[in-house]
């Protein structure tokens, strides 16, 4: 994991400072609330339907076992003893007063994190794939340049005051765990064939109001160059994107506007000034980046295959489990576990203070003090021994963090929605805990095969429902809140948007729809074909007919 | 009253902005015309050097650089102070067309915007009123290391920092 030098620290401490000044201000009157309101998003702090509402960067998903320990303090010190994992890899508190942020800040400043840019009309939280640095299939580790980007975007002095909120992401695997077809700039990261690390540059990917696909601009571009490209992206959008109305702010708009190629001409010219500037990375920059995620010493560990078998032939909770939640790592011995908080009854994403502390102690006991945090809201332990699964499972089910359900219809991304949230228009979490007890059979939902449910409670796509394969997003009709449903997007490799069924539907429709458009797929589906390719291949006309007979 | 910051300092404006001039009307020393009015005047206006130019956000100054580049005085007119435009033009003025005049910022700042106004090269603010324009002072030194390179500090921290090592400087 990344640590802080000096220089970082001072940063940290200082804006920490600067942001305790500027509550002060507040508080004296010397700001207005509209002038407040930049200052304090940009600062991770907005005011939400209940309370203020804080949300903390976890650095391109990654915590130490340390900084979990000081978030589940901060949870029961400020809030109400629990925080949410967000789709966007980050942590939120719900409950804590103005007043005291300053204070959280300056306490989780001692740990090395903050809530710098987590909001606002700036360069957001870098994020990348969960399993970065340990998975199976990845060609190169994208993580340090991450934190190189997210050093680069923290105050930058042109681009903290853009047309709209701007999403990076990173992905440096096979599997595109990362959704970099639908980020304001999405980045490959793989090794050439001289064995340099080069990028692909996508943009103009975005979901919310006009959800879109990002294009490749710019292809195998060599690492040294990603700042000054970065650079080049970020000015001709921050000169030129739309500023007159938000919801055409954001670049996928700008692109739209001037087509991919007459961007990336101009993004092109832009970074012929900027190319083998300053900005240019220098080889011990990256390496000294790099040395940080240094794989960790990975111990020869015992053959742990009879273990495991036996185990799952003993238990067909931990069995399922293992099948669902449990992925391939690059070490041999070992294994990525991910710890889902899906589970029914409980809000997707929620998770308490002791829930916090005891994964803390696990990534301590069963890995190397490093824990994740997926935009599918779950926990992930990256470095398990083999050996040590039925043990970690064991320690997971009392805790509440073993569904089994990883990838299936119940491991939903869901939004907070209008139980929380002050631009929802409808609620999210009744209908996925709805959704969640209509269809809890393990045997059902396995053979159903891998269905990402999606659920956002407004146009703002927080749930990401447009690459939901099923898709729900909450609408307001004459004050009454309504449900659309939409089939087909994806989030992976071939990513794809989800195309609407027809009317919405009222919350206790919802789950006849989902059981009718299920029925459809399992008479439909050929042999073990997944649910995205039945719906690619038959499109979505039979499950239309069956929802609307469903919904009655 | 609006405040003028200069050089990190309350200063005294010599200086009067003309919103929209009439077309060859008389143009006093040290006033500041609009980017198109300046355009459409006479070449022994664009001569002068004791006069200004102010540019909207959106203005693009890569034509007549070299001239504008050549006044004593050039202002960017900030109409929201979450907008963000004339920090990228500021930078460009100064860093890519080579401007080594007054570069000032006028219009919706927010004190909290100028230590982004500094590092982008903007050496006058016009402020509020008195108080704002301390505050606007008081915040640019808030934060004393910053990773980029800006109109400021030439190097990012990469390669001060590097450079820092390499001389056994702390």
């Amino acid at each position: 994991m990344y640590r802080y030098t000096e220089f970082d620290q001072r940063f940290i401490d200082e804006r920490v400072a600067q942001y305790r000044q500027q509550t002060r201000r507040y508080l004296a009157g010397e700001l207005t609330d509209e002038q407040f309101q930049q200052l304090r998003l940009r600062n991770g702090l907005y005011i939400q339907r209940l309370a203020p509402m804080l949300r903390v960067a976890a650095p391109y998903g990654t915590l130490s076992a340390t900084q979990l320990r000081a978030l589940a303090d901060i949870s029961r010190r400020y809030d109400k003893g629990y925080g949410h994992l967000t789709t966007r890899q980050n942590v939120q508190f719900n409950w804590p007063a103005l007043e005291a942020v300053p204070d959280i800040l300056a306490d989780l400043a001692t740990v090395e994190i903050h809530a710098i840019q987590t909001s606002g009309s700036c360069i957001r939280n870098i994020t990348t794939d969960q399993f970065a640095g340990v998975a199976a299939d990845e060609a190169v580790d994208p993580r340090p340049y991450c934190e190189i980007t997210r050093q680069w975007s923290s105050q930058h002095p042109e681009f903290d005051w853009l047309p709209r909120k701007f999403k990076i992401a990173f992905n440096g695997a096979a599997a595109d765990r990362a959704a970099t077809q639908v980020h304001d700039i999405g980045i490959r990261v793989r090794r050439d064939a001289a064995g340099q690390d080069v990028l692909d540059f996508l943009v103009g990917g975005g979901l919310g109001r006009t959800p879109a696909i990002g294009g490749v601009i710019r292809e195998g571009l060599a690492a040294e160059h990603l700042l000054t490209y970065l650079e080049a992206i970020l000015r001709i959008y921050n000169r030129y994107g739309r500023r007159d109305n938000k919801y055409k702010a954001r670049i996928k708009i700008l692109a739209r506007a001037m087509t991919l190629p007459g961007l990336k001409e101009r993004v092109d010219a832009e970074w012929g000034h900027l190319q083998d500037g300053p900005g240019t990375l220098t080889a011990a920059e990256i390496e000294r980046v790099k040395a940080h995620f240094a794989p960790p010493a990975y111990a020869q560990q015992a053959d742990a295959t009879a273990l495991l078998a036996e185990r799952r032939l003993a238990s067909p909770a931990f069995n399922a489990w293992m099948r669902n939640n449990v992925a391939a790592h690059k070490a041999p011995g070992y294994a990525i576990a991910t710890l889902s908080t899906k589970l029914t009854g409980v809000p997707p994403g929620d998770v308490t203070d002791v829930q916090m502390d005891a994964v803390a102690d696990w990534a301590d006991a069963y890995g190397h003090g490093e824990v994740r945090i997926g935009h599918e809201q779950n926990f992930i332990l990256p470095d398990v021994p083999m050996g040590q699964l039925p043990e970690l499972w064991e320690r997971a089910t009392a805790q509440g963090l073993a569904a089994a359900n990883l990838g299936l219809l119940t491991d939903m991304v869901c939004c907070p929605g209008g139980d929380y949230c002050s631009l929802a228009n409808a609620k999210s979490i009744p209908l996925a805990e709805a959704i969640q007890r209509r269809f809890d059979d393990r045997d059902y939902l396995h053979d159903l095969g891998q269905i990402d449910l999606n659920i956002s409670g407004c146009m703002n796509a927080c749930g990401h429902h447009h690459v939901g394969h099923i898709g729900i997003l909450g609408v307001d009709k004459k004050g009454a809140e309504f449900y659309q449903v939409s089939l087909g997007g994806n989030a992976g490799d071939d990513a794809s948007l989800g195309k609407i069924l027809g009317p919405s539907f009222g919350r206790e429709e919802v789950p006849d729809v989902i059981e009718g458009i299920l029925d459809v797929f399992v008479q439909e589906r050929r042999e073990a074909e997944p649910f995205l390719h039945c719906v690619r291949r038959i499109g979505i006309e039979p499950f239309r007919q069956r929802a609307y007979a469903n919904a009655g | 009253m609006p405040t003028l910051v200069k050089n990190l300092g309350v200063a005294r404006d010599d200086w009067t902005l003309l919103e929209a001039p009439e077309a060859n009307a008389h143009v006093p020393a040290r006033a500041i015309l609009p980017l198109a009015a300046w355009l459409e005047g006479s070449a022994a206006l664009k001569a002068r050097t004791d006069i200004g130019v102010w540019l909207a956000g959106d203005a693009d100054p890569e034509a007549n650089a070299a001239a504008l580049a050549a006044l004593p005085l050039l202002a960017i007119h900030i109409p929201a102070f979450a907008d963000g435009r004339g920090l990228s033009l500021g930078a460009l003025l100064r860093t890519r067309y080579g401007f080594g005049g007054e570069l000032r910022a006028f219009g919706d700042i927010l004190p909290d915007l100028a230590p982004y106004l500094h590092r982008c090269g903007f050496d006058a603010f016009v402020l509020a009123d008195d108080r704002a324009a301390h505050a606007a002072i008081e915040a640019v030194g808030a934060i004393t290391g910053h990773y980029q390179a800006s109109a400021t500090v030439p190097l990012p921290a990469f390669r001060r920092l590097a450079r820092d090592a390499a001389e056994g400087v702390g």
